[in-house]
């Protein structure tokens, strides 16, 4: 099969940097960058969004409610006990409750989509395209079908990149 | 943000990212050393007596307790609730000093967050078994059953307490394993075992270090910090419940939330003290866990102790104050007077007194001596439960009712039964999981290269 990626090696944060920012503006296509910690202007600059944080208000939104709601069904509703004669429907007493399972709920389903978008479950073998981009190597990766080859790998040498791989 | 010139270098050594796993994964690659196949075998023989303690209690019963009528709690919620306690600093230390931004907390929170996992898990035991017919446990969840369908009591604090407490590990747990993903990741690309590449990479689910994935990890992280900072100081306000809910004489006080809350972080960060000693000790990391790192626990360490004296200080000024004489009697002639002085005294002394010592400079970074008081701290946090515990149940409103309380021989296995269960985790811990944060503390290590760059070459204005 032949090679669909052109990957880019380095050393050193600020060189891969260089060389992101460089082609951010000759507008070459990163397909993706591989860090072994996360560096901010590669992940607010890259273009993807991640909207987990947004979606997570809405888990505990409904959690919440939702909740609430089996509580007073189930308290209120369905079987109302007598305990001492207080009244059945004592709102303060539930709130401990809500808390602790919105919590609990927001935790799993964030943690479920975090899984499902990030493409991360257990023995999930994606492909690897450096070994060590997971300790001490920064990586690059462009699409070969996307940018001008010449250009990037030239790009990729003045930048300072210790390797160029194809894969 | 942080400044390095206030906090100094977090890690020393200008080390390289490569060295920087190099020596936190090495442990992981080594032949278990002497002393670890040791202690694990010694847990193991304690966890074996706690075993027979459950097995002792569930096949015969609560009555092979010392417990009684009137002191119906022993042993049993005393250790509850110490190991909740100390289950609370990983996720106080991860989570609060995450939202700080305070980076310093990356080469300690690993380790913090794995002793609390361990800590709850063995925390949940005791109530469980105090429930006395454990096969009848699942009654508590509210689930649809054949018997009306009856639901469960949404006011009683024991309730919440299970609640809490089963959230609570299951969130820890989670969010421990969440830090973990990318040093699995680390490990699985740099073994040359085929049988860690497989089971590291089965546990870092196919992680790359991608944009997508950082960004959403680190969305994910806020996220759980955030809420999982909520339940740190509510687990415990539940815990504090149980009591202060009862109509008890030392119990019934709204001191006892923040009261217990404090506590619990107290006696967390003393066993995160204990354990960094120990860490950096054996495994040589001392260049990760820094003198100013454990200079820094010792501070909180002294602002704790400060609030804890005020807070029994306060509860005897209210007991004197409310001119309540089952509270003053409680307070005055069961607690510092009477019965359970020497306990009363313990407490008050290693909390409120002798955490008070690491005010000099020459004791803080005298480590043996900061290691003794941590232990000390956990020591006087044990007997602040038992004096909570078993001196309000002892004697309350009829003195016709007043009882003894002595643990029986089950009780302490079960105790020391929860230790074992405890260095065991910690053990296993250290051998199968790197016991620092890599990718953090390289991110870390990173901010820091590039001050002292600054700081190195001369700008070019002057």
């Amino acid at each position: 099969m032949e090679a669909q990626y052109l990957i880019g090696v380095f050393d050193e944060e600020e060189s891969m940097l260089t060389a992101f920012r460089r082609m951010k503006e000759e507008e070459l296509e990163i397909e993706d960058v591989f860090t072994p910690y996360p560096i901010h202007e590669v992940l607010d600059n890259h273009g993807r969004k991640s909207k987990i944080t947004i979606v997570g208000w809405f888990y505990g939104l409904f959690a919440a409610l939702g909740v609430l709601a089996f509580l007073v069904y189930t308290a209120v509703i369905d079987w109302p006990l007598n305990y001492g004669g207080k009244p059945s429907s004592a709102f303060p007493s539930f709130i401990v409750v809500t808390i602790i399972l919105t919590i609990l709920s927001i935790t799993i389903l964030s943690l479920g989509t975090f899984s499902w978008r990030a493409n991360l479950w257990p023995s999930n073998e994606k492909p690897i395209y450096h070994d060590r981009a997971t300790d001490d190597k920064f990586v690059i990766l462009v699409k070969k079908e996307n940018v001008d080859q010449n250009k990037a790998s030239s790009l990729f040498k003045e930048t300072g990149a210790s390797e160029i791989l194809e894969k | 943000m942080y400044n390095t010139e206030v906090r100094g270098p977090l890690i020393l050594g200008n080390k390289s990212l490569g060295q920087i796993t190099a020596d936190i994964t090495s442990p992981l690659y080594a032949r278990p050393k002497f002393w670890w196949i040791v202690g694990l075998g010694i847990s193991s023989i304690l966890m074996l007596l706690g075993f027979w303690s459950i097995y002792v209690t569930i096949s015969q019963g609560i009555g092979t307790w010392g417990v009684n009528n009137t002191v119906g709690w022993g042993w049993a919620i005393i250790n509850f609730v110490w190991w909740i306690g100390i289950g609370h600093a990983g996720t106080a230390f991860s989570i609060f000093l995450l939202i700080l931004r305070q980076e310093w907390r990356s080469s300690i929170n690993r380790a913090a967050e794995a002793m609390t996992v361990v800590a709850v898990a063995c925390a949940a035991i005791f109530p469980a078994l105090h429930m006395g017919r454990i096969w009848d446990a699942f009654f508590i969840f509210p689930y649809p059953n054949t018997r009306g369908p009856l639901w469960v009591n949404y006011n009683s604090p024991l309730f919440w307490d299970f609640i809490a407490i089963s959230a609570y590990l299951l969130i820890s747990a989670s969010f421990w394993y969440l830090g973990m993903i990318p040093d699995f990741a680390t490990i699985r690309d740099n073994t040359k075992s085929k049988i860690k590449k497989a089971a590291y990479g089965f546990f870092a689910m196919g992680w790359r270090g991608s944009v997508g994935e950082w960004k959403r990890y680190e969305g994910l992280s806020y996220i759980l910090g955030g809420i999982a900072a909520v339940l740190v100081v509510s687990v415990h306000s539940i815990v504090s419940t149980d009591f202060a809910v009862s109509v008890e004489p030392g119990w019934h006080t709204t001191i006892f939330p923040p009261y217990f809350v404090i506590g619990a972080i107290f006696s967390g960060f003393g066993m995160v003290m204990t354990l960094m000693i120990i860490l950096r000790k054996i495994y040589k990391l001392e260049d990760f866990i820094t003198n100013a790192h454990l200079d820094k626990v010792a501070k909180i360490l002294i602002f704790i102790s400060l609030i804890m004296g005020t807070a029994y200080l306060t509860e005897i000024f209210l007991a004197w104050y409310s001119g309540n004489e089952y509270e003053i009697f409680t307070f005055f002639h069961n607690r510092i007077t009477g019965e359970f002085t020497i306990q009363f005294w313990c407490m008050f002394v290693f909390n409120a007194l002798v955490p008070q010592l690491m005010w000099f400079k020459k004791i803080r970074s005298n480590l043996l001596i900061v290691f003794i008081i941590s232990i000390l701290i956990n020591v006087g946090m044990w007997f602040e439960r038992f004096n909570i515990v078993i001196t309000s149940l002892t004697k309350n409103y009829l003195p016709s009712a007043w009882a003894s309380y002595t643990p029986t021989f089950v009780e302490i296995s079960m105790y020391l039964g929860t230790i074992g269960i405890f260095t065991f985790g910690v053990l296993l811990f250290f051998k199968y999981i790197p016991m620092i944060a890599i990718s953090e503390v390289k991110a870390v290590n990173k901010f820091q290269a590039k001050e002292s760059k600054v700081k190195s070459q001369p700008s070019k204005e002057d």
